[in-house]
């Protein structure tokens, strides 16, 4: 009797495991991403933080910090991200990986900046790994606007050509506040695969485009300070302008 | 029969195992503001009310330096918002540092500590003051057996990391997890943040907005404005400080290297964390090297007395005409407004005070 019973145990343990083996095993569909990163330039060449580039008036200039957001990217209906962040001191050339399918995203479209729909939300909800977060915000996001820097731009310049070094002038461009929000459309891009499973979309971004702009050129001797505050508007507006078409594919 | 004995046997060995002190740690969280982000927890140092206990016997340990005269909490004092109102601090061989005591807050949100970012966690900061020469001066090895010379200690450690061994590691657990406890968000300031970015004031806070004063706004406006103080480029948001090193012209000519000295690059020369403003009215000398004592001279020093040199922070907008140019007016508003950022609460927590 104890032997029938412990036989009958073993084969039900043993029916138990081999159902478990005939579970279909689910079909790991491989992940596949998409990124963009941005590569700032100085008239084409690369460009390096705390290097010395020249104006075309022949100012000497240093760039020190350069940000940006860019928000609600999508093609369509076909949303690729909330939120992507330039921040080329802290993180390099990156500006946004995300899985998704890169067959959706012929053409792409995204706010230079934070959209108005979430620029004034309570900037500690965002989830802990959002740029937006105020954690990872840091100098990006003015208490009292209230809002988000959109782009930050900042650096010294030598604006007296005298022969000596002197870095007489700072210069910071923040382009904020909902009035400033541009939009940034790129058609038919070029995603050029750069790993088993990741699609690359490289963006330049001259500065000397956007500083010695051909058609509208900021002057860094009288034009050094553009917070988006009404005293500002016209340098903000030209500031933004510029940085705006000075991204571009590379 | 020899069943009976066998099954009798073994629960006699579960019972006597269930007497020894048992590892049960009470996991825990850090009390957060509502206006605040989420803080980070190290995955390897998870809260517990035991970890945190600890810790703050730890912080106010004397037995921590070498003739058992110096705890933690003598360099950053409650008193003063845990930081220290000498220049410098000076170390149990009766030798000066050559900064000042950073004030103990909010660090749980930071990536960087002391004044040029030298260490990357709380855990790796909480490692140096110790063995330091000029600080407590004792080497980890003296410290950890002295408390483990001590019954209450070992228990508590048990209680906290589940072992009988004591060394560094355990003890700049605990105290990081004490000092993440340590969060100051019930200024006047506070209510002022939460109300200009639309956030639900609860019931004290409504209270505490009736009592700001017509000034201390004002103060707040010249604090933000782009042509009054600028101070906001630096000190914003619910921690009251950005994340980053900069140069705010304290001198043409750098003697302390800073964040330079620690990167090896030359652009960071004279670069010190920015530090928060919080309690600020409390945590006098300030700057890096306690340079001023009140609280006039650094309006004054941002005012008028700002320096060029090769790294100072572009965000310092007006270095070129030596600083913002307050009047005596606008310097009195913006006094007040820094005095808003005062939180008796966090100053004087029971939770926070020497538990001895």
């Amino acid at each position: 009797m104890k032997t029938s019973h412990f036989l009958f145990y073993l084969f039900l343990l043993a029916g138990l495991f081999s159902c478990n083996k005939d579970k279909p095993t689910p079909i790991e569909t491989p992940k596949s991403y998409v990124e963009i990163t941005v590569q700032p330039t100085y008239n084409s060449s690369n460009l390096f933080l705390d290097s010395v580039y020249v104006t075309t008036e022949g100012y000497k200039i240093k760039f020190t910090d350069l940000k940006f957001f860019g928000t609600t990217l999508k093609n369509g209906q076909n949303s690729l991200a909330q939120v992507g962040f330039f921040d080329f001191a802290l993180s390099g050339n990156n500006f946004l990986k995300v899985e998704q399918d890169v067959n959706l995203f012929s053409d792409l479209q995204f706010f230079l900046g934070v959209d108005s729909l979430i620029n004034h939300n309570d900037p500690s909800t965002f989830s802990d790994d959002s740029p937006l977060n105020i954690s990872n915000a840091g100098t990006m996001h003015w208490g009292w606007n209230p809002g988000y820097i959109f782009i930050s731009v900042e650096g010294k310049a030598d604006t007296l050509q005298d022969g000596i070094e002197n870095y007489d002038h700072n210069f910071s461009f923040h382009v904020g506040t909902d009035d400033y929000l541009q939009t940034k459309t790129f058609s038919a891009i070029n995603w050029v695969k750069t790993a088993s499973n990741t699609h690359t979309f490289a963006l330049q971004l001259d500065l000397f485009d956007v500083i010695c702009n051909a058609i509208d050129p900021i002057d860094l001797r009288n034009e050094f300070l553009a917070h988006s505050s009404s005293l500002q508007t016209a340098l903000t507006l030209k500031f933004g302008k510029n940085f705006k078409s000075a991204l571009t594919p590379y | 029969m020899k069943k009976w004995l066998f099954f009798s046997s073994l629960i006699l060995l579960i019972s006597c195992n269930k007497d020894k002190a048992s590892y049960l740690p009470t996991p825990t969280s850090v009390s957060i503001p509502s206006h605040f982000p989420q803080m980070l927890i190290p995955s390897d140092n998870p809260m517990t009310e035991e970890g945190i206990e600890l810790g703050r016997y730890l912080f106010y340990e004397k037995r921590l330096s070498a003739d058992n005269t110096m705890s933690c909490a003598t360099c950053h004092s409650p008193q003063n918002s845990f930081s220290d109102n000498n220049q410098f601090s000076v170390g149990i061989d009766g030798i000066q540092g050559n900064r000042q005591s950073m004030a103990l807050i909010n660090l749980g949100w930071d990536d960087f500590f002391f004044w040029d970012g030298r260490a990357t966690s709380l855990e790796e900061q909480i490692l140096e003051p110790i063995p330091n020469p000029i600080e407590m001066h004792q080497s980890w090895k003296a410290a950890a057996a002295k408390l483990n010379a001590d019954m209450v200690y070992r228990n508590r450690f048990f209680k906290a990391f589940g072992s009988p061994i004591i060394d560094s590691t355990q003890v700049t657990k605990a105290i990081a997890q004490f000092i993440r406890t340590m969060v100051s968000g019930e200024s006047k300031y506070d209510v002022m943040y939460k109300y200009e970015n639309g956030l639900l004031l609860n019931a004290a806070e409504q209270q505490i907005f009736t009592t700001i004063e017509v000034d201390e706004w004002a103060g707040y406006d010249l604090f933000k404005s782009l042509n009054g103080a600028d101070c906001f480029h630096c000190h914003n948001g619910p921690l009251m400080r950005v994340k980053k090193f900069s140069n705010n012209g304290l001198d043409a000519t750098l003697t302390d290297l800073g964040r330079g000295a620690v990167t090896g690059n030359s652009n960071d020369n004279g670069k010190f964390k920015v530090p928060t403003l919080r309690n600020i009215a409390l945590t006098a000398p300030y700057m890096h090297d306690g340079r001023f004592a009140t609280l006039d001279e650094v309006i004054d020093f941002y005012s008028t007395g700002i320096h060029a040199s090769p790294t100072i922070d572009p965000l310092i907008e007006y270095a070129n005409q030596g600083g913002v140019q307050l009047d005596t007016q606008e310097k009195m508003l913006l006094k007040k407004f820094l005095l808003t950022l005062t939180d008796l609460n966090f100053v004087n927590n029971p939770k926070f005070q020497d538990p001895n």
